[in-house]
């Protein structure tokens, strides 16, 4: 089956842009993707993050083609492919599993894609010599993958999704299979050789630390709405919901009410005591009842009588920093701070806001 | 760990004691009409008073079992046809059963697996009765058509298994990668259920080649089974000639097994 989408092999690959437009994918009574837009420029990493069944990987099935969303359009460089079978859309995708051939060896696993394309013998020769070069496995070429670590049959089946040259490459949870010491090293390289490709990418993760390190932007999502896109640091320093403040990074809980407003500037009085001034751009009315979510690093354990009181349970050194395990009332609360000499031993502290930092507030209520 | 008391003794004692009588009771009648087979005897009498292969050169002689082999090439070409029609069917119920979760592939399995169960004298007279009444004139293909119906189960057993190991994204990926359905069949799916297939057909092939209950209904002078004559021939003579076929066929689906079992582990796949 010749394809003639595929484009000519060039050396400076210019990427492909991905539209996903108002998709909705309904499984019975159930919403699994409501109505989510999301555009991915040529060359880059989205990721989508989000607990299991928030629709992230129903959203990746629909713009691979196992799934006709019920509404919404999808398309690449313009042009719709939500009606083409999967192996028209340009889209190569490594599953979580790898989903390798078990009868064939590393190679004839490369090769499929061109031989199921119909490309003459000597250019698919060539080609997965190359492709495979491009992921350092050449000399595991006549392999099978039971022959191959966990590692190395991600690579496979990456140079598998790569060689059809396709417009998008989708990653279906890459790196949950693998131990986590050989994560990092496998992110970089991923990394590194879709930028060497220029494909735009698009990665389904559960893993934050995954999501952070490998996306220039990932896109929240919970019960198949996105609830925040943006680069990965702009999700840290400003969530968006408390959702998205509690599911990326670490975050401390605190429940409490407006006392004054000056412009950008909040007095909360915390239900554990205490009054923290908080800058936040989304402004409440005096009286209301408000959830504030401090980073670790954003509390401190302060001399004297500002903050509220607390007890300090542990504290762990780890290296240049510390990490306090602190109960306010019901409430617990870890803080990270930079570690001067010997942690102070366990009993009665007062916590407050670090300098500077700033802590977002949502209005309570909001989700979990 | 579990230590053995007196009981656990004597229940391994009676386990093992049942299991010598089944073995004698099975093995025992084989050994028996093996044995007779070589017997330099005029009937079928037990135990032989000497030995020859006499009865081995009657059976494979042209002109004398000349009725012998045109039965034998009839089960042969049946068995084989039904093998092929057998697997083919089941292979294709296998996989639409295995890729789906909804209710009615859980009926059809049922149904499917039902011809297991049915007495086969039973369907025998209701094929013979429905092909009549459809004017069609005994042939082999009605065999075929009959020994398939009563060999599917068998090969949808083993393909099934098979089937049903088949990891769904394998054919996702072979989906994305621009390979039609049939060239994903071929490359990916088939290689992998294979084993399964081998066996199932193996099955079918053997069930066939020994069914005695469709082929009364449904064979004619033309269409004879080697099981029907080799039935006949005791009825009217005692012929020791059907001790040396009894050999032969034993000889052929031991070495069968062997081989089948050695090539896709087929013992374990008819247990599993």
């Amino acid at each position: 089956m010749p394809d003639q989408m595929q484009p000519v092999r060039t050396l400076a690959p210019a990427g492909h842009r991905l539209d996903i437009e108002a998709v909705r994918v309904r499984y019975g009574q159930t919403l699994a993707v409501r109505d989510v837009t999301l555009n991915v420029a040529p060359g880059e990493i989205l990721a989508l993050l989000g607990p299991s069944g928030c629709g992230k990987t129903t959203l990746l099935r629909s713009i691979a083609g196992f799934i006709r969303p019920d509404q919404g359009r999808i398309t690449v460089d313009g042009r719709a492919i939500d009606r083409l079978p999967p192996g028209q859309r340009g889209v190569g995708i490594v599953f979580q599993s790898y989903a390798l051939f078990p009868h064939m060896s590393a190679a004839e696993n490369v090769a499929y894609g061109l031989e199921a394309r119909g490309r003459p013998k000597q250019e698919i020769v060539q080609r997965v010599e190359a492709t495979l070069a491009a992921v350092r496995m050449s000399g595991f070429a006549a392999r099978r993958p039971a022959n191959l670590s966990g590692g190395q049959q991600q690579r496979v089946a990456l140079a598998r999704a790569l060689v059809i040259e396709p417009s998008i490459l989708l990653l279906d949870e890459p790196f949950a299979a693998l131990d986590r010491s050989l994560r990092l090293d496998l992110q970089l390289e991923i990394k590194r050789i879709q930028r060497r490709f220029g494909v735009t990418c698009v990665l389904v993760t559960h893993d934050q630390d995954e999501a952070m390190s490998m996306a220039d932007r990932m896109a929240v999502m919970n019960a198949g709405q996105v609830e925040q896109v943006g680069p990965p640091t702009e999700l840290y320093d400003t969530p968006a919901t408390a959702f998205v403040a509690g599911f990326v990074g670490t975050t401390n809980r605190l429940s409490g009410v407006v006392e004054a407003v000056m412009g950008e500037a909040h007095d909360i009085r915390l239900d554990v005591g205490g009054v923290m001034r908080v800058q936040s751009p989304r402004t409440f009315s005096r009286g209301a009842r408000v959830l504030l979510c401090a980073r670790p690093e954003q509390l401190t354990l302060t001399g004297g009588e500002a903050g509220f009181a607390a007890e300090l349970r542990l504290s762990l050194p780890l290296g240049p920093s510390v990490i306090h395990d602190v109960v306010a009332g019901a409430t617990e609360l870890k803080l990270q701070q930079a570690r001067h000499g010997a942690p102070p031993p366990p009993g009665p502290v007062r916590i407050g806001l670090l300098a500077g930092a700033r802590p977002s507030l949502f209005p309570e209520g909001d989700t979990p | 760990m579990h230590r053995f008391s007196g009981g656990d003794k004597a229940l391994a004692l009676l386990i093992m004691a049942l299991a010598a009588l089944a073995l004698l009771v099975l093995v025992g009648p084989v050994l028996v009409v093996l044995i007779t087979s070589f017997t330099t005897s005029q009937a079928l009498r037990f135990p032989p008073p000497g030995l020859t292969l006499r009865w081995y050169q009657e059976l494979f002689d042209p002109v004398r079992s000349a009725q012998i082999h045109r039965a034998a090439g009839n089960s042969l070409l049946v068995a084989t046809l039904t093998a092929i029609a057998a697997t083919a069917l089941a292979t294709g119920a296998a996989l639409a059963i295995a890729r789906s979760r909804a209710g009615w592939a859980r009926f059809a399995e049922g149904a499917f697996m039902a011809p297991l169960v049915l007495p086969g004298i039973a369907f025998g007279l209701a094929a013979l009765m429905f092909f009549s009444w459809l004017h069609l004139p005994p042939s082999l293909w009605l065999l075929v058509a009959g020994h398939a119906m009563i060999a599917g189960p068998f090969a949808l057993r083993t393909i099934g298994a098979s089937a049903a190991g088949l990891d769904p994204a394998l054919l996702e990926s072979s989906a994305a990668l621009g390979a039609s359905p049939w060239r994903t069949f071929r490359r990916v799916v088939l290689p992998l259920i294979m084993p399964g297939v081998a066996a199932g057909a193996f099955l079918a092939f053997v069930s066939s080649l020994d069914n005695v209950p469709v082929s009364l209904f449904l064979s004619s002078a033309q269409t004879d089974m080697l099981p029907i004559r080799l039935w006949g021939m005791m009825e009217t003579a005692l012929d020791v000639r059907v001790a040396a076929a009894s050999g032969v066929l034993v000889a052929v689906a031991f070495t069968l097994l062997l081989v089948m079992d050695r090539a896709v582990g087929l013992v374990r796949r008819m247990s599993a």
